[in-house]
């Protein structure tokens, strides 16, 4: 509507200083979500790329994945039951190279698997990340609980697992290391697998929030998105409440000569609009190129299917913002503000 | 013709406990083509009368005959749409919208009455009547660069752009000098001669009366002639 328009034309700063509010808080939005998805990769891409399927524990363990012990005549009878399926274990622990540099990694061993890599035994598969800490094809690593030694057979991209680089290794190999003969948790890659009796089962999502800080970390960084989010829909309505406190003679007047209520609001729908796309636009440019040349260590992340769903959420709570601030609008008479605009 | 009738038209306020009547049954009959002026001392009702016929507040009884329809009967949407297409108000202040140029102003006023002119149209319309009232040579400023009596004649030319049957005029003149005054007289005088205008204008200045075809007084809630 051209009355909107023609407003924030004459009123530019005003209009440029929410804007800019709008732009910095959407922002850091953008930043932080596109940080919360980068360190949940670094967290737990190992998990979070699996296939959907259902994880299972030990019913003792609960719910704590390095409590469990999964009985193995259980294990057999289900591996045999569902084809497809994998038994495996995850420990915390570090390898030593050469120059007796330490560097922690999750050891990961499984049963044979097209979800997990087939290593034999005396070998040992990395995440490509511990080619930068100078690791590389050939190269031999030991470890304090190991009695032999791991040749490095080749790396993974992105397998990560409680924000140290996963490393694979045999079974055997596995329950020397840590004493153990059973494994700690079962996978069957099927959406609606069967219940076995002393085992409780997880869902892919259920069985993140299991990893030790994974769901901590997420629901502090989504908690600030989302505090974010509120604030900006706060902003709106704070924003354009005091605008239209300024203006209620002028909305009397308006009123008074026959302009409906709608749209007045429609003028306050309109410039919330303008300026939100006008922000959304930049923040969304300027944090799709903060994606491309964001350092490498750092663990960001951010896709635009996140960017535009949050973009979305931004426009409706805006609109809600605006949209509340506008009911005193309806509340105001022309006549007051007739008589007010003279005294 | 009397084509606007006020009939025995009530108002009461309540405030706290107390009901205080402010129009005591008010019968005021306006005519095409002829200025109606209100007089009277300071809270004897004239513009409560005035924005009861004008639609900006209901009448506690009474009618309101605008050609032939009872506006007291109407609704709320009606009466906006009466007042967009039918009605033309100028105030005390001028009340116009800062942050629209002159021509702008009264393209507004067109957009709110609905009319079914195109944009050359519209343009050509707000022209002619800005040189009716003398501005259309500021037709680009704002409100805030106009002095007093060239933001009058603008709120007038808003008033008048949609061609309006009744004009309402609440003290149009007590923000001016005479002399500007006088100017705004004539305008409207002119304006409702060569547009056939019902106007009823309440006005506190003795040296506006001449400009009217006819005086009424009202005392107290009354009217007394
Ligand atoms: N909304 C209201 N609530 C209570 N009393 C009101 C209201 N509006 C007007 N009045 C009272 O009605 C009386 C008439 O007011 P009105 O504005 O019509 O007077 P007026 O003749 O226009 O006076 P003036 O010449 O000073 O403008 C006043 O005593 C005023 O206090
Ligand atoms: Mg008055």
């Amino acid at each position: 509507m051209k009355i909107a328009w023609k407003e924030m034309k004459k009123n530019k700063a005003k209009f440029l200083i929410l804007g800019s509010i709008i732009f910095l808080v959407s922002f850091l939005t953008f930043i932080i979500s596109g940080l919360a998805n980068g360190l949940s990769q670094d967290n737990a891409a190992l998990i979070k790329d699996m296939p959907t399927g259902q994880f299972y524990l030990n019913e003792d363990a609960k719910q704590t994945y390095n409590l469990s012990k999964i009985d193995i005549d259980l294990q057999e009878q289900i591996m045999e039951e569902n084809p497809g399926a994998a038994a495996f274990s995850v420990q915390m622990g570090f390898v030593n190279d050469a120059d007796d540099k330490q560097h922690s990694v999750a050891f990961v061993t499984s049963t044979e698997s097209d979800v997990f890599e087939t290593v034999q035994e005396g070998e040992i598969i990395l995440d490509s990340s511990l080619k930068d800490e100078g690791i590389a094809v050939g190269d031999v690593l030991s470890n304090n609980q190991f009695s032999g030694e791991f040749i490095v057979k080749g790396f993974v991209d992105k397998k990560k697992y409680s924000h140290a680089p996963v490393a694979y290794i045999n079974m055997t190999n596995y329950q020397e290391m840590y004493r153990v003969m059973e494994m700690q948790t079962i996978f069957i890659p099927a959406k609606d697998a069967p219940m076995f009796i002393g085992l409780e089962s997880f869902s892919n999502k259920s069985f993140l929030n299991a990893i030790p800080s994974y769901s901590a970390e997420q629901m502090s960084l989504n908690m600030i998105i989302w505090f974010l989010v509120v604030i900006s829909g706060m902003l709106f309505a704070i924003f354009f409440y005091m605008m239209n406190v300024q203006k209620i003679g002028l909305y009397g007047i308006l009123k008074a000569i026959g302009m409906k209520t709608i749209a007045l609001f429609r003028m306050i729908w309109v410039q919330m609009m303008v300026i939100t796309i006008v922000a959304l636009a930049l923040s969304v440019g300027l944090s799709q190129l903060f994606n491309v040349l964001a350092p490498a260590g750092m663990p960001f992340h951010l896709t635009l299917d996140t960017v535009m769903m949050l973009s979305a959420v931004f426009l409706i709570v805006g609109f809600i913002g605006a949209t509340i601030s506008g009911f005193q609008i309806k509340k105001i008479e022309p006549l007051q503000a007739i008589q007010q605009g003279e005294m | 013709m009397a084509n606007f009738l006020i009939e025995d038209v009530t108002k009461s306020f309540t405030s706290g406990e107390v009901e205080e009547q402010i129009l005591k049954g008010v019968n005021l009959s306006l005519k095409e083509g002829e200025i109606t002026a209100l007089v009277g001392p300071s809270g004897s009702g004239k513009s409560t009368i005035l924005t009861i016929a004008a639609g900006l507040q209901r009448a506690s009884d009474g009618k309101i005959l605008f050609e032939t329809k009872d506006m007291t009967k109407m609704s709320q949407e009606e009466i906006r749409q009466v007042r967009a297409k039918e009605f033309g108000f100028v105030f005390q202040s001028s009340h116009l919208v800062p942050f629209l140029t002159v021509e702008e102003q009264l393209l507004v006023m067109l957009d709110v009455s609905k009319t079914k002119l195109g944009k050359q149209e519209q343009v050509k319309e707000v022209e002619k009547i800005l040189k009716l009232v003398e501005m259309n040579h500021r037709k680009d400023a704002y409100p805030a660069s106009l002095s007093g009596g060239e933001r009058q004649r603008v709120a007038i030319a808003r008033a008048i752009i949609h061609q309006p049957k009744i004009l309402f005029a609440d003290e149009p003149t007590a923000s001016l000098d005479t002399k500007r005054s006088k100017d705004v007289m004539e305008l409207l005088r002119e304006l409702t001669k060569t547009l056939n205008l019902t106007t009823l204008m309440v006005t506190h200045d003795e040296e506006m009366l001449p400009y009217a075809d006819r005086i009424i007084t009202m005392r107290d809630g009354y009217i007394v002639e």
